[in-house]
């Protein structure tokens, strides 16, 4: 069997599997507990259905699947407009590889098989005062025979609210350079002193978390790594996911371009050429995100990817979401302006206002636009750095 | 098999970088000479028999050096010919232009009017390098003819560019009698022909502004990194490293959607290519207006390539159809294929 046939083959099942189990109706969920529980269902429904972990190794029910696999699954998971896998995400991706390529055997035996029955993980990282410049980070843990004890504040941490577990990046010692201190370690979201509040973010979503950590204890067991060599450890984890969800999302954001042929018919505007001007133009950008995702995927499958690809799609991605809203708002002048109900856990919900606001987590989170630009800048077109030294 | 990483080494070798507006004449010569026009010629009229996009990967490292040979126009009407189902004399036009007997396909509209007596008038525009033409193929509404350039009613008028890099002229008819013989197409054997030929002027157009564009960029960084004020070197600065990694950003996006198209050229609509030609242009226009921007005073002068680069970038835009048009054709055909 040729390697396409065997594509077909397996776009061909996914989708008669589709057919048959995608969640209807998550759009209009209304209370964000009941969309984390819709998510939790629906995650544990693929793993099921063998498609949950894709990318896991293959001793793992549904693993083992190859890019270009993995590629096909979330193409229909796109296509087939079911809800993206927002409550699992960090899980599956960054918790499951920090554990498969830094964890002791007793971790990855305690929580990989745990993940597939839906323990659900959060990312403890960024602080008020650590943002870009993770390595700033200053929460703090002492350690005090077999545990250490945790004192300070994280914050955005994905749907934080509804983790069993964190990955929790800490301050072991200010000695030496700022990324020489840093531990990595695993905690229970139950533990006493641990606090969480939910951000209000200003189109009424909750995706985001503050964490507060109040002497909360961490057995020196749930270590990944040795004390002070954490930042290893993270780069393990934050490399966990290289191009996938930016083509499921940029598929899925020109899947969605109807919601503009529709408002550009109802409103008797098919004959503005300026109006069909624009949205051609938005139409062309759209797939020029979706082919610049697909082809950072394709490199990857020749083994080839340049330090920067990463950026430069996660940038257009964005910058085609933000013009994506806008044009939105633009067409549905002073109705956008009217509140609606928000849909969780979508980016291209054709509530435009609350689209173009929720538009900012792909240029601010994940490394903001900047430091991408950054990273294209001085590593791929090797530009040099700025001095270091600056004092206020 | 020749692969393209093949025939990108030797176009590089051919037409280097650094070695911006060859002479014409020679690069014209040279172009014919490493077998390029008939890239894409079926194997079996003595081609390579290699896919659009083949095609396409020379016209980009051409686009680099900004070359002044008219291979794009040339390889059209070539399409155009071996395209032909009913052109009774197509054999040896192939092997004549495959020779490097220059016959250029217009890439800009023209007008014609047949009178009572079958004769043609009226103007045709976008002849790359039509001094050097032994004959001129004309394609308008959807009929191709071949006009041989020295003859009765016919006359050729350069129209100066801005864009150095290239020259361009007017075909003039003048009551001009066609030659049957030289009929390559006609009434409605030439829209499929014409469907062919705009799929591969989109491509060739897109290719050679994105080899400018990298071609460009890379001049600026290079600039950049070289040049210091304030004690450091610009290239240092952070409001400028990020302008350029926008403008790679673009560069990538758009090379990303022109390869994507190229590799399914056969399939996708004229409309797709159009638009993709618009969005290509358009970054070579953005890195080109940034370039002279971000070189300050030097880029202002002719002693500088930048201004070649915006020049042919702002050629580029026109050609094969102008943005607003491929906006508008890639906005219509969404709303037909979104809203049932």
């Amino acid at each position: 069997m040729t390697d396409t046939n065997h594509l077909d083959a397996l776009r061909t099942e996914i989708r008669n599997w589709l057919a048959a189990n995608a969640p209807q109706g998550w759009r209009d969920i209304a209370e964000h507990k009941a969309f984390a529980e819709s998510q939790r269902q629906w995650f544990l429904k693929l793993v099921d259905a063998g498609y949950a972990i894709p990318h896991w190794p293959a001793e793992w029910p549904g693993g083992g699947r190859s890019l270009a696999e993995q590629k096909v699954i979330y193409e229909e998971l796109a296509a087939a407009d079911t809800p993206r896998l927002l409550l699992s995400f960090v899980t599956t991706y960054h918790t499951a590889s920090t554990l498969m390529e830094c964890g002791t055997e007793e971790q990855k035996a305690r929580h990989l098989p745990a993940i597939l029955k839906g323990e659900t993980w959060c990312q403890g990282f960024s602080e008020p005062g650590a943002g870009s410049d993770l390595a700033a980070l200053k929460c703090k843990a002492e350690r005090k025979g077999d545990v250490y004890v945790v004192n300070g504040q994280k914050i955005w941490s994905t749907m934080a609210q509804y983790a069993d577990m964190c990955m929790l990046l800490v301050r072991t010692s200010t000695e030496n350079a700022k990324q020489a201190g840093i531990t990595f370690l695993l905690m229970d979201m139950k533990a006493p002193g641990v606090t969480v509040r939910p951000i209000n973010q200003i189109q009424g979503d909750e995706e985001y978390c503050e964490i507060f950590l109040d002497n909360v204890e961490v057995p020196v067991s749930q270590r990944v790594g040795e004390e002070g060599e954490g930042w290893a450890v993270t780069q393990a984890t934050l490399s966990a996911e290289r191009g996938l969800t930016l083509m499921e999302l940029s598929y899925r954001m020109r899947g969605n371009l109807h919601r503009f042929a529709e408002m550009i018919g109802s409103s008797g505007r098919a004959e503005d050429a300026g109006i069909v001007r624009d949205f051609g133009q938005l139409v062309t950008r759209c797939d020029a995100a979706c082919a610049v995702a697909d082809q950072f995927l394709q490199n990857r499958m020749n083994g080839i990817e340049r330090v920067g690809d990463a950026s430069i799609v996660k940038n257009t991605y964005s910058r085609v979401l933000r013009e994506y809203s806008l044009f939105g708002i633009r067409l549905g002048g002073m109705d956008e302006q009217y509140r609606k109900p928000i849909t969780f856990g979508d980016l291209n919900t054709g509530n435009w206002m609350a689209d173009f606001m929720n538009s900012y987590a792909w240029t601010i989170a994940a490394g903001s636009e900047e430091v991408q630009r950054n990273i294209i800048a001085e590593r791929m077109l090797e530009m040099p750095r700025e001095p270091k030294g600056w004092v206020a | 098999m020749i692969d393209l990483s093949e025939l990108r080494d030797s176009a590089q070798k051919a037409f280097p970088a650094d070695k911006l507006v060859p002479e014409r004449d020679a690069a014209w010569a040279l172009a014919a000479e490493m077998g390029w026009l008939m890239i894409e010629l079926p194997e079996d009229q003595g081609g390579l028999g290699l896919g659009r996009d083949a095609a396409a990967t020379i016209h980009y490292e051409l686009g680099k050096a900004l070359s002044s040979a008219p291979l794009i126009p040339a390889m059209l009407a070539l399409r155009a010919i071996f395209e032909a189902e009913h052109f009774a004399d197509k054999e040896s036009w192939i092997e004549r232009i495959c020779g490097g007997e220059y016959v250029p396909l217009n890439m800009l509209p023209g007008k014609l009017e047949t009178a009572a007596d079958g004769s043609l008038s009226g103007k045709v525009s976008g002849y790359f390098d039509a001094d050097m033409a032994s004959h001129l193929l004309v394609g308008a509404a959807g009929t191709y003819l071949l006009v041989p350039a020295d003859a009765a009613g016919v006359q050729l008028e350069e129209k100066r560019l801005w864009d150095e890099s290239r020259r361009l002229f007017d075909l003039h008819l003048d009551s001009y009698a066609p030659d049957p013989m030289l009929s390559v197409a006609e009434g409605v054997a030439g829209a499929p022909l014409h469907d062919s030929i705009a799929r591969s002027a989109h491509l060739f157009v897109a290719a050679d502004s994105l080899g400018g564009a990298t071609a460009g960029l890379d001049l600026t960084v290079d600039y950049l990194k070289m040049r210091k004020q304030f004690d450091r070197p610009l290239a240092m600065f952070q409001a400028l490293k990020h302008r350029c990694a926008d403008l790679k950003s673009q560069i990538v996006s758009a090379e990303a959607l022109l390869w994507s198209r190229a590799a399914s050229a056969e399939t996708v609509s004229v409309t797709a290519l159009g638009a993709m030609k618009g969005y290509a242009t358009d970054s070579y226009r953005i890195v080109t207006e940034d370039m002279i921007q971000l070189h300050g005073g030097i880029g202002l002068t002719e002693e500088h390539p930048c201004h070649l680069f915006m020049k042919r970038a702002m050629l580029n835009l026109q050609l094969c159809g102008p943005l607003d048009h491929w906006r508008e054709m890639a906005g219509r055909e969404a709303l037909e294929l979104t809203s049932v």
